[in-house]
């Protein structure tokens, strides 16, 4: 049943990002594409090259308890094998300290991190996908390295799947390889409304050397981290940022 | 409206807040829970609202007016 070519499942393909990273990885891979909202998920399919010959995966990230039965219903309902997995769903709360509700604390955690160790547990059962993951690319944050006013739920959440993947690349080597993307700001369509304010456009251009970034500059890196060129790759925060965070110029 | 006002009241640090209510008057309504509202504005209401545009609320029903109107934009 496993005879099919194996298939990359890319979790969040309907934003921003996740759109891009579909639509780079299409080029050498047949994908799963997860996302909550089906409508959007065709769109993300119909942009990609072949959009026939990747599937879909919809599901809500916040039913965390869900995430491995349906996954493991999809794979051997369809007898499907997966060799790369890409997480790039994500749930952002901006709240004081103060209003952190255990509903979004557990909101953040479930859907940026739980949902990823999930699946790939469910990914290295034997009788579901056996001996077929190869590699790992989880898409964390440069908040998971430093500090932001409000974003206390975030960086932690983004810090919890930094630190899976240390523990993972040790654990799975040397037949998987698991590696972080810690990207800077990336114009999204979230992002353009915020351009509208030249105080913002102002901060980032002080504070981005290289300027803003596009989703494609997140999605080349996690290309290149799913491929074989990366083979000796493991374990690393690789951070995509402009050089956001080593710049220390005085303002 | 309801659900609105819950949001707002749990950004401030309010046991409730109701729409006469003038944003400024609470201490808690910095720059913090600016970024918040902004954030809360996004993901609940799907829309883009700038610290600029918050220049001009005075009270929570302008916010919440604000609101309807860049969702019809």
């Amino acid at each position: 049943m496993s005879q099919q070519p194996p298939y990359t499942l890319v979790t969040g393909a309907s934003s921003g990002i996740g759109r891009a990273i579909a639509e780079r990885l299409v080029r050498s891979r047949r994908l799963i594409l997860h996302g909550r909202d089906n409508g959007r998920l065709e769109e993300t399919r119909s942009a990609c090259a072949r959009p026939e010959s990747h599937l879909l995966w919809t599901h809500d990230f916040r039913q965390v308890a869900q995430v491995a039965p349906a996954l493991t219903g999809l794979l051997i309902g369809q007898g499907m094998a997966v060799d790369g997995f890409v997480h790039c769903a994500g749930a952002v709360h901006v709240l004081p300290a103060r209003s952190a509700r255990l509903e979004a604390v557990l909101e953040s955690l479930n859907v940026n991190y739980v949902a990823a160790q999930q699946i790939i547990a469910t990914l290295l059962k034997k009788r579901v996908n056996p001996g077929r993951l190869r590699s790992v690319v989880v898409i964390s944050s440069i908040w998971s390295q430093f500090g932001a006013r409000g974003h206390s739920l975030y960086c932690a959440s983004k810090a919890a799947l930094d630190g899976m993947v240390r523990a993972l690349a040790v654990e799975l080597a040397p037949d998987v390889r698991v590696n972080s993307v810690l990207p800077g700001a990336v114009r999204t369509p979230m992002a353009e409304a915020a351009l509208a304010d030249p105080r913002i456009v102002e901060g980032l251009r002080q504070n981005y050397p290289l300027g803003l970034g596009q989703p494609a500059d997140v999605a080349a890196a996690v290309e290149f981290l799913m491929s074989e060129d990366a083979r000796w790759i493991t374990g690393q925060q690789f951070v995509v940022d402009g050089g956001r965070t080593v710049n220390m110029s005085h303002k | 409206m309801n659900d609105f006002c819950t949001k707002i009241a749990e950004i401030l640090d309010a046991e409730s807040v109701n729409e006469n209510d003038v944003l400024g008057d609470f201490q808690e309504w910095d720059s913090l829970s600016v970024l918040s509202t902004i954030a809360m504005l996004d993901a609940k209401y799907g829309v883009n609202v700038t610290a600029m545009d918050l220049k001009d609320v005075q009270t929570v029903a302008d916010l919440w007016n604000l609101t309807q109107a860049k969702k019809k934009a």
